[in-house]
């Protein structure tokens, strides 16, 4: 199964169990932020990735830079499992 | 291949451990590093009711009250640094197929 029909299955229970206008508050606010002009500003093909030092979960600074002194990166931004 | 989320290093670990993960989680508090790559956003009011409603606590995940989260976004970064692609989608229930990725890093690498 794909990624895609993976989260469809995933949609369709939260269509099924989700109160209505829950929906609508989730739905609007997507909408909100496609229409918010923030896809202007995001970061692009050709971009020089800005660098940075964060901490991996064995509390250890982890910087882009040295990662890509190994290969290039897969880098992927996660909101959270809440 | 290295993850970047808002969350709590504790909290990272937890989802790493959980799901077996072989590749870094990073906490990026207060989505700092999200800004810089332009995709953070600020949830709206009525929305954080919604999560509030539905048990998901933002807020203590992430370490702060902001209620700031990041677009998901992939990006592929070649050794000088340029992003070479770079999936960003606004609708978080839209993400981009892995095998597309692996296609694309399979480009640049050659």
């Amino acid at each position: 199964m794909s990624l895609k029909e993976k989260i469809d299955k995933l949609k369709e229970g939260f269509k099924t169990k989700a109160p209505r206008d829950a929906q609508e508050i989730i739905h609007r606010s997507t909408e909100d932020l496609k229409n918010s002009g923030i896809m202007d500003h995001v970061v692009k093909v050709g971009d020089k990735a800005p660098d940075f030092t964060l901490k991996n979960t064995a509390d250890q600074d982890v910087s882009l830079y040295t990662l890509l002194g190994d290969g290039p990166v897969v880098l992927t931004f996660y909101r959270g499992k809440w | 291949m290295v993850a970047v989320s808002p969350q709590l290093v504790k909290y990272n670990k937890a989802m790493k451990e959980e799901k077996n993960l072989f590749f870094e989680i990073l906490s990026d508090p207060g989505n700092q590093i999200a800004e810089r790559y332009g995709i953070k956003h600020k949830m709206p009011e009525d929305l954080i009711k919604i999560y509030r409603q539905f048990g998901l606590k933002v807020d203590e995940h992430n370490g702060d009250d902001s209620w700031t989260l990041p677009m998901p976004a992939r990006l592929i970064i070649d050794q000088d640094g340029i992003i070479r692609y770079a999936e960003i989608n606004p609708d978080y229930t839209e993400r981009p197929e892995p095998e597309d990725t692996l296609t694309a890093l399979r480009d640049i690498t050659g």
